[in-house]
């Protein structure tokens, strides 16, 4: 009695509280109807072994009273599928955003390889176990309060990529998606990358035009992030990408139009190296800018043509 | 082979799990209580895994196919269950959607040789 007693109040324990004493009742029936059957065809109480042997081969009470709660698992086989797929899309964008901002750093913060390396590990571990965490929890909770599953039935086959649509791997996108990141995490001063560092005897300083750009440039990346994504997960949207295709073109290409027309656009302050070694880097460094801009200009207006003609030709095909 | 026992035996459970509950339904055309319940399962060749028959009968009756009530029987409290009127209903399709099933298999694995 001692034992089923005890087995009983572990099980209660783990019951839904409203309905525990009716469930504790209906058990408490049947374990005493057990054990009351077998003492009588054994013509003799039950030691306490053999009672024992009753309630293993009635359950642990976790599992008995687990198969009273409404929900058994935390992610149904349901939800599962698109838990996964969430999943696998969140890690490989936190995975790509430590990678791209830990390069970043060992190539312009003066971090050495091994301390970069040891620095991107650490940080992989605790972002993969931090999101794990969150999308798993997203997901129970939406298990609990009703997945989707209504929204997500209304999914068109004709809304399927084409195969001869050419999609980049899952990688590709990622580092696609995680470099937006990484740069806009970094224009608005999220990450800070020390890029003096390694140079002690001067800064640099951004120049003013830098100033009233900072919103049409964060317009540009958070415009541009939204376009990667898109053609990673939702390909046929294409009306949608090659519309933000062809704005952040024209977007860029004027925006780099106006940065160009500056001049100058970092300039060396001497903090201990002599003042016309300063004036010289500050030149050379300006000049290089100018000639990346070039290319960049040039190659952005090849880009924006192209934007605009696949517009036009997806607006075509879709008349 | 170990394997291929353990591999008959989770498609045996899985099997047999689907058809428990037309069981229960069948065996609760008369009022039982759980102790019996399981008794008559067992004796039909349909055991039923321990602790898992009670939060099965609860389900049931929340879903309207069973209707319980407390009654004193041999000096102890017992619950008994038996089929409501949804629940005569919702056996009736069962069986006959387990007769189409079982004639399917047959047909599929009838021997023509």
């Amino acid at each position: 009695m001692d034992l089923i007693d005890r087995y009983l109040a572990a099980v209660r324990r783990n019951l839904p509280a409203a309905k525990a004493d009716d469930i504790v009742a209906e058990l408490r029936d049947d374990l005493m109807t057990r054990q009351e059957d077998r003492e009588e065809s054994l013509g003799r109480p039950l030691s306490k072994d053999e009672t024992s042997a009753l309630l293993k081969d009635f359950g642990h009470p976790l599992t008995v009273a687990s198969r009273y709660r409404k929900h058994q698992y935390l992610i149904g086989p349901e939800t599962f599928p698109f838990y996964l797929a969430t999943m696998r899309v969140v890690l490989l964008i936190v995975g790509a955003v430590v990678i791209v901002v830990s390069i970043a750093k060992a190539l312009l913060g003066g971090v050495d390889a091994i301390q970069a390396v040891a620095q991107t590990l650490s940080g992989l571990w605790s972002a993969v176990f931090v999101n794990v965490a969150i999308v798993t929890a997203v997901f129970a909770i939406l298990e609990r309060k009703g997945f989707p599953y209504a929204h997500l039935a209304k999914w068109r086959p004709d809304e399927l990529p084409a195969l001869s649509q050419k999609q980049p791997g899952p990688w590709e996108s990622a580092f696609e998606v995680a470099a937006s990141i990484g740069f806009l995490l970094w224009w608005t001063g999220v990450i800070v990358i020390p890029y003096t560092a390694q140079a002690p005897e001067f800064r640099l300083e951004p120049d003013p035009i830098w100033g009233p750009l900072f919103w049409p440039v964060l317009v540009l990346a958070a415009a541009r992030l939204v376009h990667n994504v898109i053609l990673w997960l939702r390909p046929r949207w294409t009306m949608l990408r090659h519309a933000i295709g062809a704005a952040t073109a024209v977007g860029g290409v004027a925006l780099l139009l106006i940065i160009y027309q500056a001049g100058h656009w970092v300039t060396v302050v001497a903090t201990g190296m002599p003042a016309a070694e300063a004036l010289q880097l500050d030149a050379s460094l300006n000049l290089a800018l100018k000639i990346a801009m070039i290319v960049t200009g040039v190659v952005w207006t090849l880009g924006c043509m192209g934007a605009l003609w696949q517009m036009v030709r997806a607006s075509r095909e879709r008349a | 082979m170990p394997i291929e026992e353990d591999l008959f035996e989770k498609l045996r459970i899985e099997l047999r799990r689907g058809s428990l509950v037309l069981a229960v339904l069948g065996a609760l055309r008369e009022e039982r209580y759980g102790y019996t319940l399981r008794q008559s399962l067992e004796d039909a060749g349909l055991p039923i895994e321990e602790g898992a028959l009670y939060p099965l009968l609860r389900r049931l009756e929340a879903q309207g196919l069973l209707t319980s009530e407390w009654r004193e029987e041999a000096k102890r409290n017992k619950r008994f269950y038996r089929l409501s009127e949804d629940g005569v209903g919702v056996l009736a399709q069962l069986l006959g959607e387990w007769n189409a099933i079982s004639e399917s298999i047959l047909r599929l694995t009838e021997r023509t040789a």
